[in-house]
């Protein structure tokens, strides 16, 4: 009796950038019936960490969870204890900290270029994007003292103030960056390979997204438009003006664009914060971190990272440490049950590129 | 809002009246309630009063009171709104209704939640394992569970930081001061 | 979307263009990236200026950083004598310790390279094992600091007011405040060292600070029973070298000390909280000469550990100095009482009115008991010795406070003198000044150089009192009556040291002043009488240079007999008293029980 179908092991190296996960496929031919994701190669246990950290420890653990954009879960944390104890945050601070978020929004927008191409075999669009990325890098040093792990946002506000000239950099760095994404649209998405090979590719219809809970750039691939800065908004993204943009297809493709368009907002809000900016403190000073406790009580704060919503939920008992802090990121959702669904029907050579474009990122899966 | 979390609250409480309610600044609402009727209150939310979208099962380890709490947070689109459905469940037989076929990203949850604290949920198929590997101690996030002294007696210490010493310790030693038992879990 | 697409095949081919441009890389090792001007790089310690109060350790989440003894750094007060020594294996660059460092001498450099083949070389103590990261400061807290450099300020009676009564100026902190306060602490323990009693500090601090009061109580009674009395007027060696204050304000460790004491609203209440245990009678007897602070403390603690003890008291009331000679303003007389009769209360028998010497003789004290204490403090001032000081209206200013503190009348009329620049002159120019008179202090230095508190010369400048420095008075002059009705003084020019000791005041040639006074208050030191050992005794009990003569058990020359307080130390402050009295205690205690 011959099998028909044959089970092969993908991972937990992925061409693509997209972090270490093994999917089990059930493959029949060229065509997947079947998927099983394993998940557990980048698990540290931070949550478990946190028993015996206090309130301003903890907040050192927060950037680890994703590499490539810490600062969502920096202010999650943040804002999460802030709703706790009723701490006021400055204006400037909030200004910051949006001019922070989105800079490492279009920081990981550059890794998710490299990535969504190097899947497809496109390598020299990550190659262009990795390197412009680090102009981005040296802003976040010349701000926070670190390239990629920021520990900048903390409960009260941010840790210093900009630098001087800080903002004219930054500004500079933005007109740099808007022409290279006019580059990146030639090379991208004029680019015919990429158009047959994510077209019809990957597709996460309307009710799909329902029933899994879908969020971020899927959800808006699919032609509905939800974002969590203009459903929920916090920091000071009610007062700023800019775009959710949408597109019907619900495939990579349809994603992609969404993505792209959102770059350019990200830039467009950048150079708005800069503009707005009000002068004043920029932090709400914490008592002596070693006796701080927070009452009795907890917050579920959402971010919109550029993978989707991230929501951090913290209990507090009353103590020094935190109860309980469990983070919930967009690929918890996006690589696991939806993944498994999406990839039936798909070819081989397709996973890497839909797991991409889903968002996958196992660290935040994990923690 | 308010008129919203009053229609909330009133249609609630009018299919499930043991649950309690508690309300909060913002767009925030939670309801107590009982965990049988979890599934038929997040199915009540889902069809009928637009929650669609599950934005997280958390649960915390209340082990001076012997009690989990799970806690389940749905969002509404439409009317903008959190809604926190909580409920409390006996730590030392944790049993929870399983809600994957009404989202079905409940079942990474639910998994997680199985490994993790050791809660069981009837009805679940899904693989054993999740995020540990050939785990077979307690589930890891319960309280009660030490992962300092697991640390310490399954590693290594790598030598070299022997000569650590504290800095009151070093101070008592020095001017022969004699701290009285009782105060000692106030030296730091 | 045809295979045929023209333009996705073209359009593409655009990024040829990218040949003419810059790479983004740079020729290293030729050209090398400077750091930014906040990179977290590694540590570095200015050795100097750490203290090693650990609480960059304390504060590593990694538990990355260790103290350490290092060598060519000594202990000292205020100086843990402890570096920290930084694992560079677990250290994650999050730079709290910068910010949680209270003289700000950790920092963090742009340093980021090491290369070493020695797998074992990460551990580094900053500052010593990288000299050259002096020059590389970046990430700094020298205009931010997690710490909380400021005091939570105490409220007080104003100046004017307060002159018109005897009403206790300090109001003491409620709950709320000194919780604040005391969240301040980060428990570093250099204060305890410097205290001279050792009071554990950082231990009843934290229990205020989590809400247990009476914890912090039984904490303070552990090794001083008169904390009310130190609450309000201890001179605070401890809050000199607080960690804190290297770049702020101490932490108010005595006012929170006299919170936490006074919770405990009576003697009773007292009793209750700090539940002593009181051993069962050991058969030894102990004898105490004066109830000040040094003799209660060792009759106090010996009767906890079963003796027998009696004190014998010349004067009314207990206290001593504490009560004759500090004004009620600052430490009323209810707040001593209360505390006495704590003391009294866990059996301790104290005779008032009964001057050894007079009353009863020294002879039969060391007949009738084991061990003999003596407390006998420095009761009798020295004279002034100018002509003219022993007419009338002119006294001594311990006399002085003494006759007020026993509610006696003493005449003053309305302009007063007070020569001397210590807290016994401030006290009875505050004093008189309550009495409506107009004082003036006449003090032979600068007012930087009083030997006084400096609160308690603020508190003086505030209710009135006018201050002369570098005045040195020649003459009393009296009236027909022998009254005292001027004083004559010359100005004095600060003469440099050429050992380098303080600057001297050198009176000028033909600058006297005549200022008119109705009394005159000296107060430029005091001495012992030790009139009460007759005979054997003083030859066998060595005073030398005014003091008796102990050893670091605070035993005299002869063995059965120790001495504490004043009569024996140079810092004559109620705390070291207190030290005093508790070492004699627990020597008392190893030489008759423990042996």
């Amino acid at each position: 009796m011959r099998e028909k179908a044959t089970t092969l092991y993908l991972g937990p190296q992925h061409p693509g950038i997209t972090g270490n996960m093994m999917i089990r496929l059930k493959v029949e031919g060229d065509t997947i019936v079947g998927a099983t994701t394993e998940v557990g190669y980048l698990h540290r246990a931070f949550e478990k960490l946190q028993e015996k950290r206090n309130w301003l420890q903890s907040f050192t653990l927060m950037c680890r969870f994703c590499v490539p954009e810490s600062d969502p879960m920096e202010e999650s944390y943040a804002r999460a204890v802030e709703a706790i104890e009723g701490r006021e945050v400055p204006e400037r601070a909030k200004y910051i900290r949006v001019m922070v978020l989105e800079l490492a929004r279009l920081a990981s927008f550059m890794l998710w270029y490299g990535g969504q191409n190097g899947s497809l075999g496109l390598y020299t669009m990550g190659q262009w994007s990795v390197g412009d990325r680090n102009y981005i890098l040296d802003l976040f040093e010349e701000l926070t003292g670190g390239r990629v792990y920021h520990m900048y946002i903390w409960p009260g506000g941010v840790r210093r103030d900009l630098p001087k000239g800080f903002e004219q950099r930054v500004l500079k760095t933005m007109d740099y960056m808007e022409k290279r994404l006019d580059d990146y649209d030639d090379l991208m998405f004029d680019n015919a390979i990429f158009k047959k090979r994510t077209q019809g590719v990957g597709i996460v219809n309307k009710e799909k997204a329902i029933e899994h809970g879908v969020v971020g750039p899927v959800l808006r691939g699919c032609g509905i438009r939800s974002d969590i800065r203009i459903d929920d908004p916090y920091e000071v993204y009610d007062k700023l003006d800019f775009e959710v943009p949408t597109s019907d297809g619900a495939d990579i493709w349809a994603r992609a664009l969404v993505r792209r368009r959102e770059a350019r907002q990200s830039i467009r809000i950048i150079r708005q914060v800069i503009d707005m900016m009000p002068g004043g403190s920029v932090y709400n000073k914490i008592p002596n971190p070693q006796k701080w406790t927070l009452p009795k009580g907890d917050a579920y704060v959402r971010t919109e990272s550029v993978r989707g919503e991230i929501g951090m939920y913290i209990a507090s008992d009353g103590g020094l440490n935190p109860r309980r802090v469990h983070l919930r990121g967009a690929a918890y959702v996006h690589a696991i049950t939806l993944l498994e669904d999406v990839l039936i029907g798909e070819n081989i050579a397709d996973v890497s590129a839909i797991m991409n474009s889903l968002g996958t990122c196992p660290p935040e899966i994990e923690r | 809002m308010q008129e919203i979390k009053e229609n909330l609250i009133n249609h609630i409480k009018a299919n499930f009246p043991d649950a309690t309610e508690k309300e909060f600044d913002g767009n925030r609402l939670d309801f107590n309630v009982d965990k049988q009727c979890i599934p038929s209150i997040l199915t009540y939310l889902k069809d009928r009063l637009g929650y669609i979208h599950l934005s997280h099962i958390a649960c915390v380890d209340w082990l001076e009171e012997g009690e989990f709490e799970i806690i389940f947070i749905v969002w509404s689109p439409e009317e903008k709104m959190k809604v926190f459905i909580r409920t409390r469940i006996d730590r030392d037989k944790p049993v929870m209704p399983n809600i994957d076929m009404i989202w079905r990203q409940a079942n990474t949850y639910e998994r997680e939640l199985r490994e993790m604290f050791g809660v069981e949920f009837i009805g679940l198929e899904a693989p054993d394992e999740f995020l540990l590997e050939d785990w077979d101690g307690p589930p890891p996030m319960r309280r009660d569970f030490d992962t300092e002294a697991y640390a310490d007696d399954t590693f290594w210490h790598r030598p070299g930081r022997e000569d650590a010493l504290d800095v009151r310790e070093e101070i008592i030693r020095r001017s022969r001061e004699e701290i009285p038992d009782f105060a000692k879990k106030y030296s730091r | 979307m045809s295979f045929f697409d023209l333009k996705g095949t073209l359009k593409p081919l655009t990024a040829l263009k990218q040949f003419g441009r810059k790479p983004h890389t740079i020729d290293f090792p030729k050209v090398s990236l400077e750091a930014a001007d906040r990179y977290r790089g590694f540590h570095y310690n200015e050795i100097d200026e750490c203290i090693g109060c650990g609480n960059c350790s304390t504060i590593c989440q990694n538990a990355a950083i260790d103290m350490i003894r290092v060598e060519g750094v000594e202990g000292k007060k205020g100086d843990s004598g402890l570096r920290p020594r930084v694992d560079n294996g677990r250290c994650c660059w999050c730079a709290l310790c910068v910010e949680v460092c209270p003289t700000g001498s950790l920092s963090l450099t742009t340093d980021y390279m090491y290369v070493s083949d020695d797998p074992d070389s990460f551990l580094w103590v900053p500052g010593i094992d990288n000299p050259e990261g002096k020059n590389k400061l970046s990430f700094t807290s020298a205009d931010t600091s997690l710490n909380d450099f400021n005091r939570i300020p105490m409220p007080e009676l104003e100046g004017m007011d307060r002159v018109k009564s005897f009403a206790e100026v300090v109001l003491g902190y409620n709950e709320e405040m000194a919780r604040a306060e005391a969240s301040r602490c980060i428990s570093c323990g250099l204060c305890t060292e410097v205290c001279p009693d050792h009071m554990h500090i950082p231990e009843y601090i934290n229990a205020i600070a989590s809400g247990n009061d009476a914890d912090a109580v039984r904490i303070i009674y552990d090794n001083n029973p008169l904390p009310e009395m130190c609450g309000k007027v201890c001179t605070r060696r401890c809050e000199d070298v607080c960690a804190i204050a290297t770049r702020g304000d101490a932490v108010a460790i005595r006012w929170l000390k006299r919170y936490a004491t006074e919770t405990a609203k009576t003697a009773d209440i007292t009793y209750e909280i700090v539940n002593p245990e009181i051993k069962e009678p050991n058969g030894y007897k102990v004898g105490i000469v004066g109830a000040g602070p040094s003799g209660l403390t060792a009759a106090y603690y010996l009767a906890l550990r079963g003796y027998d003890v009696t004190i014998y008291e010349a004067n009314a009331k207990a206290g001593g100095a504490t009560m004759y000679g500090i004004p009620k303003y600052r430490f009323p007389i209810e707040s001593l009482d209360k505390q006495i009769e704590y003391i009294e209360k866990i059996g301790v028998k104290i005779h008032y009115n009964t001057k050894v010497g007079k009353d009863i003789s020294f002879d039969k004290i060391y007949k009738e008991n084991d061990v003999v204490f003596m407390g006998v403090g420095f009761p009798k001032a020295w004279t002034l010795g100018i002509e003219g000081e022993d007419a009338k209206g002119s006294m001594q200013a311990v006399n002085y406070l003494y006759m007020i503190n026993a509610d006696e009348k003493v005449e003053i009329g309305n302009k007063v003198a007070v020569i001397g620049g210590g807290n016994v002159a401030i006290d009875a120019a505050r004093v008189a000044r309550r009495f409506g008179a107009d004082v003036t202090i006449l003090y032979r230095r600068r007012v930087q150089d009083m030997p006084a508190d400096w609160e308690e010369i603020e508190g003086a400048e505030d209710e009135g009192v006018h201050i002369v420095p570098q005045a040195i008075p020649i003459k009393v002059i009296t009236d027909k009556k022998g009254k005292v009705s001027a004083i004559e003084y010359l100005m004095a020019e600060m003469v440099p040291d050429e050992k380098g000791g303080r600057p001297k005041p050198v009176p000028i040639e033909g600058s006297n002043k005549v200022l008119e006074i109705t009394a005159l208050m000296g107060a430029i030191g005091q001495q012992g009488d030790y009139s009460f050992l007759e005979g054997a005794y003083a030859e066998k009990i060595k005073v030398e240079r005014g003091r008796f003569v102990v050893n670091e058990k605070q035993q005299t020359t002869d063995p059965k007999v120790f001495a504490g307080g004043d009569a024996v130390n140079r810092t004559a402050d109620a705390i070291s008293a207190i030290a005093d009295g508790f070492r004699a205690c627990k020597a008392i205690d190893e030489m008759l029980v423990k042996k």
